[in-house]
């Protein structure tokens, strides 16, 4: 007897259960997200530009004298530029203005290496050993008098720095005891 | 009959046995003394000098200066060209690649002239190929900056290869430091 009485009830009570978890499972599926689908979602992309901040000189003094021992004549100070922008950048020289008016018969020189005794050179040379201006010519990029050149200096990494000097040559007969203006203009950009 | 007398009350004043004309006798043979004192000391002075002067001692030149002969200690020197190199450095930011709407709009030149300069910023941007002026801003004061801006020349679409200079000018005299230049390029859309 017990036995009939179990064998029935109990699928009855299962049958009841699928149906009401079916019944359940439809109502939550109406109201939800469907499965295998998704809701429009708008995505707003903006090109961030790109800035270029850098720190770097915009007048070089420097004395020269044919006393100072060494091929370089001249007493630099420490040039250090550096780029605060997360992207790399190169510096040249555009220009550079040149001004020998005050010295008598003394003309420029585009290779300091290779001077007569009246001429003057002036260029820029990357430190390599660390607080030390250079003595030798060797390496020396030259600055060429008041004509257009693109004469790259140094390039710098993101976030990096570059240190340079200003080096130079003078003849046994260029006049001492005067001033000559050498004005090169710097221009940052990015690497290509 | 009292006298009576009307008005504020004033404190009686004690009589004065008049010390005064004794006190000045004596500051002046102060003042007399001390101009004695200085003539003497002005005399010897000037009777020690002329024995010196007479004697065989070396005279001092008038034209010598105290200190070290400019340009033979390099190491000073070259930290005197450190200062006017540091004074000289410039700092700034620029967007490398403005776009304007159109020629007539204003586009993202983003000019920063960062606190730690210490310098006004003017800048100016020349077209590369035909040297022409297309911007010149006023002096940009330290710690600020130009987010957008017009262009001084109406330019038509196209992309333009250009050079902004930034010229930096002392803040207490407004006196030319120098300048230094970013290339950028410059986009105009219609």
């Amino acid at each position: 007897m017990k036995r009939k009485l179990f064998s029935r009830v109990i699928p009855a009570l299962l049958t009841v259960a699928m149906l009401l978890t079916s019944a359940y499972a439809t109502s939550y599926q109406s109201t939800d997200v469907a499965i295998g689908s998704s809701n429009q979602v708008t995505m707003v992309g903006e090109i961030a530009p790109t800035i270029m901040s850098v720190t770097m000189p915009s007048y070089v003094p420097f004395n020269i004298a044919r006393s100072i021992e060494g091929e370089n004549k001249v007493v630099s100070p420490r040039i250090t530029m550096v780029n605060k922008s997360s992207v790399p950048v190169t510096l040249d020289v555009v220009y550079t203005s040149v001004d020998l008016s005050r010295l008598q018969g003394t003309s420029w020189s585009n290779n300091g290496q290779s001077i007569s005794d009246n001429q003057i050179a002036i260029g820029f040379q990357l430190e390599t050993i660390a607080n030390q201006a250079p003595t030798s010519l060797a390496g020396t990029k030259w600055l060429q008098a008041n004509v257009e050149q693109k004469l790259n200096i140094t390039s710098m990494g993101a976030f990096g720095s570059s240190t340079m000097y200003v080096v130079g040559a003078l003849g046994n007969a260029v006049p001492e005891n005067t001033t000559f203006t050498v004005t090169p203009t710097f221009v940052v950009s990015l690497v290509q | 009959m009292e006298n009576v007398q009307t008005g504020n009350v004033r404190p009686a004043r004690p009589a004065s046995p008049r010390p005064e004309k004794p006190k000045k006798k004596s500051g002046k043979l102060l003042i007399l003394l001390i101009l004695l004192l200085l003539l003497i000391a002005v005399g010897i002075g000037a009777v020690i000098y002329l024995l010196l002067r007479d004697s065989d001692g070396l005279e001092m030149d008038d034209n010598a200066r105290v200190g070290i002969l400019p340009g033979i200690d390099l190491d000073q020197r070259r930290a005197e060209l450190q200062q006017e190199l540091d004074e000289s450095m410039i700092s700034f930011s620029i967007n490398t690649s403005p776009v304007f709407e159109n020629g007539g709009a204003a586009g993202n030149l983003m000019l920063e002239n960062p606190g730690n300069n210490a310098k006004l910023l003017v800048v100016e941007i020349y077209a590369d190929d035909t040297g022409e002026l297309l911007y010149k801003s006023k002096a940009i004061p330290t710690g600020s900056y130009i987010e957008t801006a017009r262009l001084d020349k109406v330019l038509g679409p196209g992309e333009y290869a250009a050079t902004a200079y930034f010229n930096a000018y002392r803040e207490d005299d407004q006196s030319y430091i120098g300048q230094t230049g970013a290339a950028i390029k410059i986009t105009v859309l219609s």
